[in-house]
């Protein structure tokens, strides 16, 4: 039956001539995937795939895992170190000596004529663990500045408020294995399918093998509110309020774990009278879930032998963030879910290393989960590397989310920004273009040249990017991955940890503190400051770490492996052993629609891409499947406003406005648009972010918009090209 | 032999599960012992002589695909352009979805889609160069780029989407099922990357683990019928009655009232008002706007020349107008010379043209450029013979022998013709597939067959002072009556399609709307052209001003066709998968064309919709390649090479008769 032809002929299939592969850990999101990168003969990075025995994601990878190796030969990478004297000035390329001496010049110039707080830095959550304690060691311990911080801010801010406020500490006391236990899992404002289509994955597995209901609680009919077996539409914003009456159900129906609260937890009846005022019928008013619904879930929550709750984004970029995730914490711990399989709180992480930074970089506090306000924690740090412990602020600076601001009123004059990119990510991108403009000094150091906050530095530093570095990432269920240097960073561009190295060198205390040249040694330092701590990690090195496949936190130096959960024996870190529960009161500040603004906005992530595309907007095969930003609009709200399906509209807000191109679907509510904050001058123009009070996370997802109809569609698309350089 | 890792994870692997003996559409599932002595032979991947050790190699193997599951996170479409090393405007395999209801009661049903493999692979039957095979070994169908000169016709003739013309390539190439990983147990790349449970791959008629359903359909599939594909699905989950496509496909899909039957593709109306879009009228195939016309021109013009003066229109022999009859021959000898130059040219690799040839057996190209090349050759035979006398021969010899080369001409004109309806009696085309498309060609060849000889005979005359009004008077019958064919054809060809339904009557409503005014004013002067030519017939109009209203005439006819022709081409409605929003979505690839998008490479959209020059450029390089080969391997070496290939050709030939 061989059709076609009698004869065969040879079979040609594209291939690759793959003489080496190299581990390493994806440098995305937060899942922690293990890669093996494929070199040819000459080296070149060709190919990658998952690692098939790696425990998270066991040979599979999402699509921007899959073509990661892509990276080291996009387009936009920053060669060679780039200086001018006024941001209208054109570039010119020079060396490291060059650049950093006329930066370390300028942060000392600053400091001394404002003061020492009048330089700030801004890292990520994309560097290595290595390189975020190196920066912490260059920051606090040579520039001296307290105004350092870390975009974490924008993504996981709320989530360690919540865990340190209800657990005394921050890290997520769960794992993915605990899909496998679960016998009731609540989506929060997380949509894992679009984010994290790994843990989706490992999810849907346990799923498939054990079914338990999944419940979504999401505005939006997201791919997850679609699988989910109840999909809870909440009103934006309202998280707070559902969750206190989760808990008073809960509470007035005596579901709750009596001896778990009582054995760990304190605050129990401040907490019980607050949630007493949020019955279901007074809460459905408020959050938009009915009462019944909110009964069910609290009945089928409390019931469950063992409960988890997961959340993204969409607890943690609100005004309640902190309070949401303290809301969960408290739903957890009244239902005695902590600790145990299938029982636990946790918040998926966005940024590869967020963990990494929350740990290691000293923003906001000392390394290692220390605080600056504790003398011991100062004392420690400052005998370790061997400086004055007077050298330290004894109370922390700011957050990213108020060094802006301090920008825009003259308090901050120099900034340096590492691997983070505010002109696309920061909420209102007017205010912030004013803002940057105002800096008398700034340096940017990006993998990328073309990352668009260049526009207004007067610096840039080079960096390698992922796997040309070596060192670790810590990933959302607290598990170590090794990132090896699989190719060299190209031209001039130098890893972070160098660049901070070479940078100490300018500063006085630079020559007291050791700064290793190996990532290797570095970590070493980090296991001996964590020996006997809560991240103790004292028991693991970069080749253990390799061999196991990533190994989850605490390990302490006699332990044969990692801890899969925290908290298991009910021992929390608050001075008392317990965790606290908090009442939680709904205060609505959120600019919620009006007459002349009768939409909510809500952005978030898509599949595709990653952040402000710095990287993914280069590579075609991820790209093409949005190219340009679009917004999800209800039809039948579309018709009343006269726009059709792919077509431009003007978003406004008090803000400013945008245009986007419209995708009509009965996804979103009839009063609600929902747009990818991926790309440059698209929603980030209209939002209004207002912070959390805690964790001073600015609510990208709830502000209120109008939506306009646009007459002029092919001057809208030259609008909309212009800002799409990459 | 791919490698198989130490730790490559269990799903990876096909499962060795018992199959039926026969798949649903009744053909065995075994397919080694219809070819016994081509077993167990090697597959020569890449120059590998090993064999794949699979107890099943000789089985049927296909897809299956959980639509209820598919999250759209683009692994498997990632996995595959990577594995096979694809730029971002071509993808073997494609995710688009089907949504419906209304928020938050709101369903979007994703598919992912490659080749199928079909039991009936109408690519493989309609590729002209027999660049596709279809292996006893997991039932593959597989496509050789290199044998592909570019015609896309597969693409035409796939209800899938599955064949990928790459117009900067010039070549097609699509799915190869992973044939390299079949070969050591492993399912393809985009089964095995798959994150929501969907898509899965195994012996067919066989459901993965924990999967229940083996069915083949599910809305926004094509009907299977078509080619019989090797894809078996499950979807369990309630959807809405109604679902829509986020593309710009007129196109969505509906089950009966009580929500019983399978979903069926109705037209949605997307633009209602009435449009012209002649801007629109221009498309890759415009080539072959003109290659029909002017080949049915030909054929209808000689038809006239030959049988003309047997049917009382004597003016047109030889006998009184020798000279006219030879511009006449001449004219239509040019323009029949230039339609076979575009027509070549409007292949991705014109240099390989030879190729047409050699699926004679199926593909109605092959059989369309034969008819050609024997009307073509056979009408340049009965010109010369014209001008030449044969030496030692008798006269009347040669004469004998040009009105056998005109006869067989004559009939092998109307194979052409023919030949080249066929060609669009495709079943996943349904607005083509009518016998309109017959009628059509037919009627142009009548009309336009008339109007060529009719022009240049009526200058002639006019020039030498001499009346046409006779002769016109008799050519009006045959360019009126083509006109009437055309109409009636339309005309049935409009209601049987909105009887039928689906894309046909998509096909149609996008007429009636987006081209409304376009469709409406060709309908209106293919009328207006039929009574004024009665008009002029009877008037007996003569003279210079006769033949300005005949010349005015005569250029309503031509626009009318050149239209009508163009509509035919754009205004198909393929069976094809839905696309998204932005990937495989026709009017976002026009907004990225017109809106500068496309020039960024990323954006996974050509800025042009033709590469002649790069096409041509590469023809030429091409060329110089092999001249310069056959230099080097002298000449001798080469027909010998050539001479083996052509018994090979042969042998295989016979050994398949």
């Amino acid at each position: 039956m061989l059709f076609g032809r009698a004869k065969k002929n040879p079979i040609k299939l594209p291939a690759q001539d793959v003489v080496e592969w190299k581990y390493t850990t994806c440098g995305y999101c937060s899942t922690g995937c293990s890669i093996e990168v494929g070199l040819d003969k000459e080296g070149r990075a060709v190919t990658g795939r998952g690692v098939g025995g790696a425990d998270v994601n066991q040979g599979k990878l999402c699509i921007k895992g899959i073509f990661e190796h892509e990276l080291f030969h996009s387009a936009g990478r920053g060669d060679k170190p780039l200086m001018r004297d006024r941001i209208f000035d054109p570039y010119q390329a020079t060396d490291w000596d060059t650049a950093m001496d006329r930066t370390a010049a300028e942060i000392k110039r600053i400091q001394q004529q404002y003061g020492p707080d009048a330089f700030a830095v801004i890292s990520t959550g994309q560097i290595l663990t290595e390189e975020f304690y190196t920066l912490g060691k260059l920051v606090r311990g040579c520039i001296g500045t307290n105004n350092y911080d870390g975009n974490t801010t924008l993504c996981m801010a709320s989530a360690v408020s919540g865990y340190k406020r209800s657990f005394g500490s921050d890290g997520p006391p769960g794992c993915y294995d605990d899909f496998s236990h679960t016998d009731c899992l609540i989506a929060f404002g997380s949509n894992l399918p679009e984010q994290h289509p790994i843990i989706y994955w490992r999810m849907r597995e346990a799923r498939e093998k054990r079914k338990f209901p999944l419940i979504v609680v999401d505005p939006r009919v997201t791919m997850l509110a679609q699988f989910a077996d109840m999909h809870l539409a909440i009103t934006p914003g309202t998280d707070v309020v559902l969750l206190n009456a989760l808990a008073h159900v809960i509470l007035a129906e005596g579901l709750e774990d009596r001896d778990y609260i009582k054995a760990h937890t304190s605050g129990f009846d401040e907490f019980s009278k607050l949630v007493a005022e949020y019955d279901p019928v007074t809460a459905s008013k408020i959050c938009g879930i009915d009462e019944d619904t909110i009964r069910n879930v609290a009945r089928l929550y409390a019931r469950s032998n063992a409960a988890m709750s997961i959340w993204t984004m969409g607890i943690n970029q609100s005004t309640h963030g902190s309070d949401g995730v303290v809301g969960i914490n408290s739903l957890n711990l009244i239902t005695g879910n902590i600790g145990k399989p299938g029982g636990t709180s946790l918040s998926i992480t966005g940024q590869c290393n967020a963990m990494g930074t929350r740990e290691w970089s000293s923003c906001s506090g000392l390394p290692g989960y220390r605080v600056l306000e504790k003398e011991q924690d100062r004392n420690d740090i400052a005998r370790f590397w061997g400086i004055d412990p007077e050298f330290f602020p004894k109370k922390r600076g700011m957050f990213q989310t108020d060094i802006f601001p301090a920008i825009e009123t003259g308090q901050i004059k120099g900034l340096w920004i590492i691997g983070t990119n505010p002109m696309t990510s920061m909420p209102n991108t007017a205010r912030i273009r004013k803002t940057l403009e105002r800096l008398e000094f700034m340096v940017v150091q990006d993998a990328y040249r073309d990352v668009e906050t260049t526009e207004y530095a007067h610096v840039f530093f080079p960096a390698g990017l992922w796997a040309e570095k070596k060192g670790v990432m810590t990933n959302t269920e607290r598990r170590v991955n090794l990132i090896s240097n699989v190719v060299s960073p190209p031209g001039d561009s130098k890893p972070d940890l160098w660049i901070f190295n070479q940078m100490a060198k300018r500063f006085d205390n630079g020559q007291k503190i050791k700064f290793p040249e190996d990532a290797a040694d570095v970590f070493d330092e980090m296991a001996e400051l964590s020996r006997g701590r809560f991240l103790d990690i004292s028991g693991m090195n970069h080749d253990k770490i390799e061999a196991a496949r990533g190994i989850q936190w605490p390990m302490a130096a006699d332990a044969e492996g990692g801890t899969p959960r925290v908290y298991s024996d009910g021992k929390f870190n608050h001075p008392d052993g317990r965790a606290k529960l908090i009442p939680l009161p709904f205060i609505d500040n959120n600019e919620v629609p009006c007459d002349d603004f009768p939409f909510w906005l809500n952005s978030g992530r898509v599949v595709e891409h990653f952040h402000t595309r710095t990287r993914t907007g280069k590579i075609g095969n991820q790209n093409k499947y949005s190219p340009t930003p679009y917004m999800e609009m209800n039809p039948d709200a579309a018709q009343a406003l006269g726009i059709e399906h792919m077509s431009y509209a003007r978003l406004v807000s008090r803000r400013g406005d945008a245009v986007v191109l419209v995708q009509l679907t009965h996804r979103v509510a009839p009063n609600a648009v929902f747009v990818p904050f991926h790309f440059h001058e698209c929603v980030n123009r209209v939002s209004l972010g207002l912070l959390d009070p805690h964790s001073r996370q600015p609510a990208f997802k709830q502000c209120a918009v109008r939506i306009e109809a646009v007459a002029q569609q092919e001057a809208a698309a030259v609008v909309n090209r212009a800002a799409r350089t990459f | 032999m791919f490698e198989v890792r130490k730790d490559e994870p269990d799903y990876a692997f096909i499962p060795d599960v018992p199959t039926p003996e026969k798949n649903r559409y009744g053909k065995p599932i075994e397919l080694g012992s219809e070819n016994r002595s081509l077993v167990g032979e090697s597959l020569n991947i890449n120059g590998d002589d090993s064999v794949g050790k699979s107890p099943n190699r000789y089985k049927q193997h296909g897809f299956h695909f959980t639509a209820d599951n598919c999250i759209a996170c683009h692994a498997c479409e990632a996995a595959c352009s990577e594995k096979n090393q694809l730029p971002a405007h071509i993808s073997f395999r494609s995710v688009g979805y089907v949504e419906g209801g209304s928020y938050p009661a709101y369903s979007r049903m994703n598919i992912s889609m490659a080749c199928n493999h079909c039991d009936d692979p109408v690519c493989l039957k309609g590729c002209p160069t027999r660049a596709y095979t279809k292996f006893a070994e997991y039932g593959a169908v597989l496509q050789d780029p290199e044998t592909c000169f570019g015609c896309g016709y597969c693409t035409w003739v796939c209800p899938y989407n599955a064949p990928q013309l790459d117009p900067v390539e010039g070549q097609v190439s699509k799915c190869n099922m992973c044939v390299d990983r079949l070969e050591v147990g492993l399912k393809p790349a985009c089964a095995a990357a798959c994150l929501g449970g969907a898509l899965d791959f195994g012996l067919i008629e066989t459901a993965p683990e924990n999967r229940e359903q083996i069915k083949n359909t599910i809305p926004g599939f094509p009907t299977p019928d078509i080619t019989n594909p090797n894809i078996r699905f499950q979807q369990t989950r309630s959807l809405p009655r109604e679902m829509s496509r986020p593309d710009s496909a007129p196109l969505r899909y509906q089950r009966d009232e009580q929500g019983q039957s399978d979903y069926k593709p109705k037209a949605a109306l997307k633009a209602e008002e009435r449009q012209w879009s002649l801007r629109k009228l221009r498309s890759r195939e415009d080539p072959l706007v003109l290659f029909t016309l002017i080949s049915q021109a030909v054929v209808g013009a000689f038809f006239l020349l030959f049988l003309g003066p047997l049917l009382g229109l004597g003016a047109l022999s030889e006998g009184s107008n020798p000279a006219t009859v030879t511009i006449t021959l001449l004219a239509m000898l040019a323009l029949q010379g230039f339609a076979l130059v575009i027509s070549t040219m409007h292949l991705g690799k014109p240099h390989r043209f030879y190729r047409a040839f050699n699926n004679l057996k199926y593909s109605p190209v092959s059989r369309e450029v034969a008819s050609l090349s024997l009307f073509f050759g056979l009408f340049v035979a009965y010109i010369v013979l014209g001008f030449i006398n044969i030496p030692f021969v008798h006269e009347g010899f040669t004469e004998g022998l040009r009105y056998v080369c005109g006869a067989g001409a004559l009939l092998t004109g109307l194979l052409f013709i023919y030949a080249m309806h066929k060609i669009y009696r495709i079943e996943a085309r349904p607005y083509w597939n009518h016998w309109q498309v017959l009628s059509s060609f037919f009627g142009s060849t009548l009309t336009l067959g008339a109007v060529l000889v009719g022009l240049i005979f009526a200058i002639s005359l006019t020039l030498q002072g001499e009346p046409f009004s006779g002769l016109m008077a008799l050519l009006a019958w045959p360019m009126a009556l083509g006109l009437v064919i055309e109409g009636v054809g339309l005309y049935a060809h409009g209601r049987d399609l909105d009887r039928k339904g689906g894309e046909g009557a998509a096909a149609h409503l996008e007429q009636r709307t987006t081209f409304g005014h376009t469709y409406n004013s060709r309908n209106g002067a293919l009328v207006l052209s039929t009574v004024l030519i009665i008009l002029l017939a009877v008037s007996g109009v003569d003279g210079p001003l006769g033949l300005l209203m005949w010349l005015a005439l005569a250029g309503l006819v031509i626009v009318t066709s050149l239209v009508g022709r163009a509509l035919f081409y754009v205004l198909v409605v393929p069976t094809t998968m839905p696309g998204a929003f932005f990937w495989k979505n026709q009017r976002f690839q026009e907004h990225a064309r017109e809106s500068g998008l496309a020039e960024m490479p990323q954006v996974g959209v050509l800025p042009k919709t033709d590469y002649h020059h790069e096409q041509i450029a590469r023809a030429k390089r091409e060329i110089k390649g092999d001249l310069l080969k056959i230099r080097q391997q002298g000449v001798k070496v080469s027909l010998q090479r050539l001479a083996e290939n052509v018994k090979e050709r042969l042998q295989d030939a016979l050994s398949r008769a």
